[in-house]
């Protein structure tokens, strides 16, 4: 699943819930064609290698676009077909049931879970902090945090991190991966991170 | 021995400052008196390679004629940073921000207009979220030992009482604030750290030490006074010190860095 010139194609979805610069500067960075998926057909045409939920805007804006779009039960197929999917923050929060930003809204319920607000010192939470992982390739990294919600434990959870309270930071279940931290601002390791999810 | 910063889990942030004007970096001596310090791109791309924590880009000569150019330079350096990037000066209004937004800005730094329009913070937080508004604010110590907020790159003293305005832009959803001692700045005595304390413990928001810093040591005094982060600028810029001479003062101190 590669282009002409061997560059795979990665798509973002568009939440229209913020700016996708940083995101498909980094892709860009790692060798990757990011392709913005603004309708079904985006994901039909295109051959994709992964798709990227990016992690900007609210649990509820971000629902309302992917249902208005269909994208939703697109995405849901995606994950059960197995193809590689990476939820960024909000995108990670999308993936489970629901969330206490927009009670009432449903998620994509690709994991089990819920939402809450998240009990941070300083709110919201904005900054670099160190991972609790016994994956090697999560273990003690430190990478960037922007957030007010989280998701407090996940059996599929692989990495926690702990301000105020634990949280879940990195997600692995298959090929679906999901980080609550920003690997595009992460520096160098953020970008390794994001490689090995989308190979 | 441990910090406030590491009981709480955020690492304290080093970051690098380019003042720029007219498409160059310069540094200033008591936001007086510029010198050319080079190119914005190179520096931002250096700095994150030493190891900074985050950019910040002041404009501080921003003008509308010039706001081409700035949006330019700005997605020139946004390009190469896998770190964060916050832009600041001439943001007057929502526009202004989400221009720079989209140009490639993480978080964007209101100032003056800030003071002269404080609904644009809310304004900004309702919109792009809290996360990408800090509000920079210039402080004086004036003769009678009290901090007066300055406006218009520091000419322009306020009526604003600082530790109200520190308050009314955490109310009003400032996601952090860059605190500058502009009594300290270029004097290379370390950062106001009684302000900083002081702010940092009342207010429910990150803050950036910022003005005074001419060596390591000053970042770690101002990480154990409670600062979430720390910005510099003049002493990374003459060479006197790379980033990672402050990561390493901070890691003999037992802090943790990244």
């Amino acid at each position: 699943m590669s282009s002409a010139l061997g560059i795979k194609k990665v798509g973002v979805v568009n939440t229209k819930a913020g700016n996708l610069f940083s995101l498909f500067a980094c892709l860009r960075r790692i060798g990757f064609e990011p392709i913005t998926v603004n309708t079904t057909q985006d994901l039909e045409l295109n051959e994709l290698c992964a798709l990227v939920i990016p992690g900007q805007g609210r649990f509820g804006q971000v629902m309302k676009q992917l249902k208005a779009t269909k994208l939703d039960q697109a995405i849901q197929m995606w994950s059960q077909q197995g193809k590689p999917l990476l939820g960024i923050c909000v995108g990670l929060q999308v993936m489970f049931e629901q969330s206490d930003e927009d009670p009432g809204v449903e998620g994509l319920a690709l994991f089990e879970g819920k939402v809450t607000r998240l009990q941070s010192p300083k709110q919201p939470m904005v900054g670099w902090c160190q991972l609790d992982s016994q994956e090697a390739r999560f273990k003690n990294q430190i990478v960037y945090f922007v957030n007010s919600y989280g998701v407090k434990s996940s059996p599929v959870a692989v990495a926690t991190v702990t301000y105020g309270e634990e949280f879940v930071a990195a997600i692995n279940q298959g090929n679906l991966w999901a980080f609550q931290f920003h690997p595009e601002k992460s520096g160098p390791i953020g970008e390794e991170m994001i490689k090995q999810c989308l190979r | 021995m441990s910090t406030l910063n590491q009981q709480v889990g955020l690492i304290p942030r080093v970051i690098v400052c380019l003042d720029v004007a007219n498409g160059r970096v310069v540094k200033g001596v008591n936001f007086k008196g510029l010198a050319d310090m080079g190119d914005p791109v190179e520096l931002a791309l250096r700095y994150q390679e030493q190891g900074a924590d985050e950019i910040v880009f002041l404009d501080i000569k921003a003008t509308l004629e010039n706001r081409a150019n700035a949006l330019e330079t700005v997605t020139r350096v946004a390009q190469n940073l896998s770190i964060p990037f916050t832009v600041g000066g001439g943001l007057n209004n929502y526009d202004d921000v989400a221009q720079f937004l989209n140009a490639g800005a993480d978080k964007v730094a209101l100032n003056s207009a800030a003071v002269k329009n404080p609904s644009l913070i809310n304004q900004i937080a309702d919109g792009f979220g809290s996360q990408c508004v800090v509000v920079a604010i210039d402080v004086n110590k004036d003769e009678v030992d009290d901090y007066a907020v300055y406006v218009n790159g520091g000419h322009v003293k306020t009526e604003t009482n600082a530790f109200d305005w520190f308050a009314e832009v955490e109310q009003r959803g400032a996601g952090e604030i860059l605190l500058t001692a502009m009594h300290r700045d270029g004097t290379g005595i370390g950062f106001d750290n009684e302000l900083m304390a002081r702010v940092a413990k009342e207010r429910n928001i990150q803050v950036i030490a910022s003005g005074g810093a001419s060596n390591a040591e000053h970042f770690v005094d101002t990480y154990q006074a409670g600062s979430d982060a720390a910005l510099a600028a003049g002493m990374f810029h003459r060479g006197e010190y790379c980033v990672d001479d402050v990561k390493q003062a901070l890691k003999k101190q037992n802090i943790l860095t990244r």
